[in-house]
């Protein structure tokens, strides 16, 4: 009896230290504030085209590979995959292993609420969701024509009123409970990094059969975060905790050489995620984010153009004001290209190279580089950023304009050439843009430019979604834009000049060179070799001197990151990084009192 | 006889008499005067025709050699102001004969004619000005395209309905009058009623609903362009403002104060001058 007493005592007694712990815990636990620049559309992975939106999905969601947190260049390693695939001889047969024990998180979609294990079958329905004609998911483009019989049943389906995913496509399939086996319709080098984004990310059948088209706010995915409260409520803050639920991963304990000494190594072999909470504030305007981040709300930021001077004064270091807060700047440079396309599909653009050529030239891009990036990006001579195969070293392309004399005597010479001496007979030709400030100027930047021999421009400000639909239908004259690189291929930039991949797709600029489109053919089912590398640079030429857009820049990334924030580095796709991120929270509360 | 008319004022004499004798309406009407000539000067080209020049390195700070300052491409921002100032004035001018003629139209016919025409337009007037002149402005702009036109007809379109109201309520009142029995009695027709008699007497509230819709307008159109709702491609107050919200990181305070400064200054005046004119116009405050 006393015995039993005794242990009772002790059991309520260690009850009650792990209740109080657990408290503790709920409110204490580490919280991670990011903040991010656009809103977010939804957290469906088939919807989530732009880099915001994916983002988010990549939160709750995850795919069957991804990049390695630590290393560069970027290496794909296995996620929900047990390993990489075993490919066919012929290269078009990929098949997949998939982890075994790997559970939804829990939701009201499951018997009794709690989520089950994850299987092939579960990659078989969240493709052929992707591919579903009813749901016309974003990111079909990545798997057009790529998998047997994919398109087939596409076709089949959007003409019919129930789509049915009962039927087997020959080239996605699932062989036993954790096999899964795609057959690829021709040789696609790109597939695998398909396959660590958003778009092919698993979701369950049962999930978006419960909620029908609410599933767009109820994400409920494998990941190491879940949404609070299980419901996405299109607010200004999101708010996920840790998914009790996730498998155990664990921190990676390699790295690249330039990470290993850093103290990124420091979580080595920790269960991830390394935070309780994550909030995500969603903050448009540049000035408002950037006061946060000096609160302290906000873990890291980028430099926005009007505070650069203030903070890194001589543009390589930073300013001993914020060094004292323990901030630390991170340089990187962004897979990215910023340019002004021609519309291709008016005569005006598509018969006149030299005209597109002299515009190119009138174009200064030394002073904008200074005015709007504050001098730190890279001039841009052809369309292959710096950092992948294909780019090329100490290229200068001979139609990039510098705002000198004799270039400009060339831009009016060639002008003159195409019919328009100095300017007559061409009519004003629109720019549109989207709406803030710094486009805006941008803009006014290109009408000055455009001046100087004669050609007049009108520039017109749209708001986002609205650009996107004015060049897909193409409906613009010349427009700004920028493109992000999908994945570290030259292919994924220059398919952008890709004839077949017009409006709608992603050759918003509707350029056609039959030369370039059918070396691109031939590239684009070529694995990676030195004689790729030089058809991508043969295309990359052909695309600098045709000058179907004028380049504008490769950007950099100036981060500002807080003393107490461990692990991050800048990345160019940023999909799952919150899992990573740890916060130093004695740091941070001593760090604190000096902001 | 001579010495009689001398002494006998019209309502207008009277009313312009009232206007001059207070010194602070007197600057106001010349401040109004002045931007409507410098917006006339710069309209026609004999100022500013240059101000997209660039004068000087990029964010120059005021001095003796550029007046306000410059801006991000090394533009002017005292030239910019002034080009400014033109946009600003043409809205007001634009909007406000837009909302008269539209406002006065309307209001005359419903409040004179009354019945089925009187309830429609009520009707008419209650839904267009539950609109707001953004949401107009927008769709306008779909079909005309971005710019000052769209700006003008999405403000004239939406703010004729307060003077609508206040016209044909007025109509109500004096259609019965004994001025206009009597125009009746002598054979007068609906519409020499209308203009010949009834509208000269309630035109005083046209003047001063017109000097309240200009400064409107004004304020409107900074609002829409700094929203880049609004002109395109040409200086405006709202897009220098909006331009400041990012130079302020950079402590470059001089396009946001001259901006502000030009707007407040007019529409200030703009806002006495009305109130003067109504002390002065409208015979139920006479003698107070």
């Amino acid at each position: 009896m006393k015995k039993i007493s005794i242990l009772v005592a002790i059991f309520t007694v260690l009850g009650l230290m792990t209740t109080s712990c657990t408290k503790k815990e709920m409110t204490k636990g580490k919280t991670l504030s990011l903040a991010v620049s656009s809103q977010v559309k939804g957290m469906d992975p088939i919807y989530a085209n732009d880099r915001y939106s994916s983002n988010e999905v990549a939160r709750v969601y995850e795919g069957l590979l991804q990049y390695h947190y630590l290393k560069r260049p970027y290496t794909l390693v296995p996620n929900l995959a047990e390993s990489m695939p075993k490919v066919s001889d012929d290269g078009l047969t990929y098949t997949f292993k998939i982890k075994k024990g790997v559970v939804f998180q829990d939701d009201a979609a499951f018997p009794e609420g709690k989520g089950r294990e994850l299987t092939a079958e579960d990659f078989v329905y969240s493709i052929k969701r992707l591919a579903d004609p009813k749901l016309q998911g974003l990111g079909w483009w990545l798997l057009d024509n790529k998998i047997v019989g994919l398109n087939e049943w596409r076709k089949k389906y959007a003409e019919l009123d129930k789509v049915d995913y009962s039927e087997e496509v020959e080239g996605l399939k699932s062989l036993d409970r954790y096999t899964l086996q795609f057959k690829l319709a021709k040789p696609f080098p790109q597939f695998l990094y398909a396959l660590a984004m958003p778009f092919t990310f698993a979701v369950a059948k049962e999930v978006v059969d419960k909620y029908g088209k609410e599933f767009l706010n109820h994400p409920v995915g494998t990941g190491p975060f879940r949404i609070k409260d299980g419901v996405f409520k299109q607010t200004k803050k999101i708010v996920y905790e840790k998914s009790p639920s996730f498998r155990e991963k664990k921190y990676p304990c390699e790295a690249s050489e330039k990470f290993k000494n850093d103290g990124l190594l420091e979580d080595c072999g920790k269960t991830l995620p390394l935070v309780d909470r994550l909030v995500v504030n969603i903050i448009e305007e540049d000035q408002p984010r950037w006061l946060n981040f000096q609160k302290g709300k906000v873990e890291y930021v980028s430099v926005p153009k009007d505070n650069f001077d203030t903070v890194i004064p001589d543009a390589k270091n930073l300013s001993p004001e914020y060094k004292d807060k323990g901030i630390v700047l991170m340089v990187s440079p962004s897979l990215d290209v910023t340019y002004t396309a021609f519309n291709n599909d008016l005569d005006l653009f598509k018969k006149n190279t030299k005209l597109r050529q002299a515009m190119s030239l009138a174009y200064d891009i030394d002073k904008a580089n200074k005015l709007f990036y504050n001098n730190q990006a890279i001039p841009a001579q052809s369309v292959v950023p710096p950092g992948i195969a294909g780019h090329i070293e100490n290229y200068t392309n001979p139609y990039r304009g510098n705002g000198s004399a004799e270039q400009l005597e060339k831009a009016k010479k060639l002008l003159a050439e195409a019919g328009y001496p100095e300017g007559k007979g061409l009519p004003e030709i629109t720019y549109d843009c989207p709406s803030n400030t710094v486009s805006r100027q941008i803009g006014e930047y290109f009408k000055k430019q455009m001046a100087k021999i004669g050609i007049s421009i009108k520039v017109i400000q749209n708001p986002w979604p609205e650009l996107q639909k004015k060049i897909t239908t193409r409906n613009v004259m010349t427009y700004g834009i920028a493109w992000g690189a999908d994945y570290p291929d030259a292919e994924n930039f220059l398919q952008l000049l890709y004839g077949p991949n017009r409006a709608p797709g992603a050759n918003g600029s509707g350029y056609d060179n039959p030369e370039l489109n059918r070396l691109f053919k031939v590239a684009s089912v070529m694995q990676d070799s030195p004689e790729r590398t030089a058809l991508y640079e043969k295309m990359n030429r052909i695309a600098a001197e045709e000058v179907p857009w004028i380049y504008g820049v490769h950007r950099q990334n100036f981060t500002l990151r807080h003393s107490w924030l461990k692990n991050y580095i800048s990345s160019d796709f940023e999909a799952g990084i919150g899992q990573y991120l740890n916060i130093d929270k004695k740091k941070k509360k001593e760090m604190l009192k000096k902001l | 006889m001579a010495s009689n008319q001398q002494t006998s004022k019209s309502l207008w004499g009277h009313a312009w008499d009232s206007l001059v004798s207070d010194k602070l309406t007197v600057v106001c009407m010349s401040i109004v005067f002045f931007y409507a000539l410098v917006a006339l000067l710069s309209a026609t080209g004999l100022i500013v025709s240059d101000w997209s020049k660039e004068v000087g390195p990029s964010y120059a700070p005021p001095s003796s050699e550029y007046l306000f300052g410059l801006d991000i491409f090394g533009r002017s921002v005292f030239a910019k102001t002034v080009k400014a100032t033109e946009i600003a004035m043409s809205v007001g001018l634009v909007t406000g004969i837009l909302t008269v003629i539209i406002g006065v139209t309307l209001g005359s016919i419903s409040g004179y004619y009354g019945g089925k025409i009187d309830e429609f337009l009520v009707w008419f007037y209650t839904t267009v000005s539950s609109v707001p002149y953004i949401m107009l402005l927008i769709s306008i702009a779909f079909i005309v395209g971005k710019g000052i036109l769209a700006v003008y007809l999405s403000l004239g379109l939406t703010s004729w309905t307060g003077l609508f109201r206040l016209i044909r309520g007025e109509f109500i009142r004096h259609k019965d009058r004994e001025y206009v029995q009597a125009a009746t009695a002598i054979g007068g027709g609906d519409f020499r009623k209308i203009f010949k008699h009834i509208l000269p007497n309630v035109f005083h509230i046209v003047i001063i609903n017109f000097s309240l819709q200009f400064q409107f307008a004004i304020k409107s159109e900074v609002i829409l362009s700094y929203l880049g709702l609004g002109v395109q491609g040409v200086p405006s107050w709202g897009t220098m403002i909006n331009d400041a919200k990012l130079e302020l990181a950079r402590g470059n305070w001089w396009q946001l104060a001259a901006a502000t400064a030009a707007m407040l200054v007019v529409v200030l005046a703009f806002n006495i001058l009305g109130d003067a004119l109504r002390d002065a116009l409208d015979p139920k405050l006479k003698g107070k």
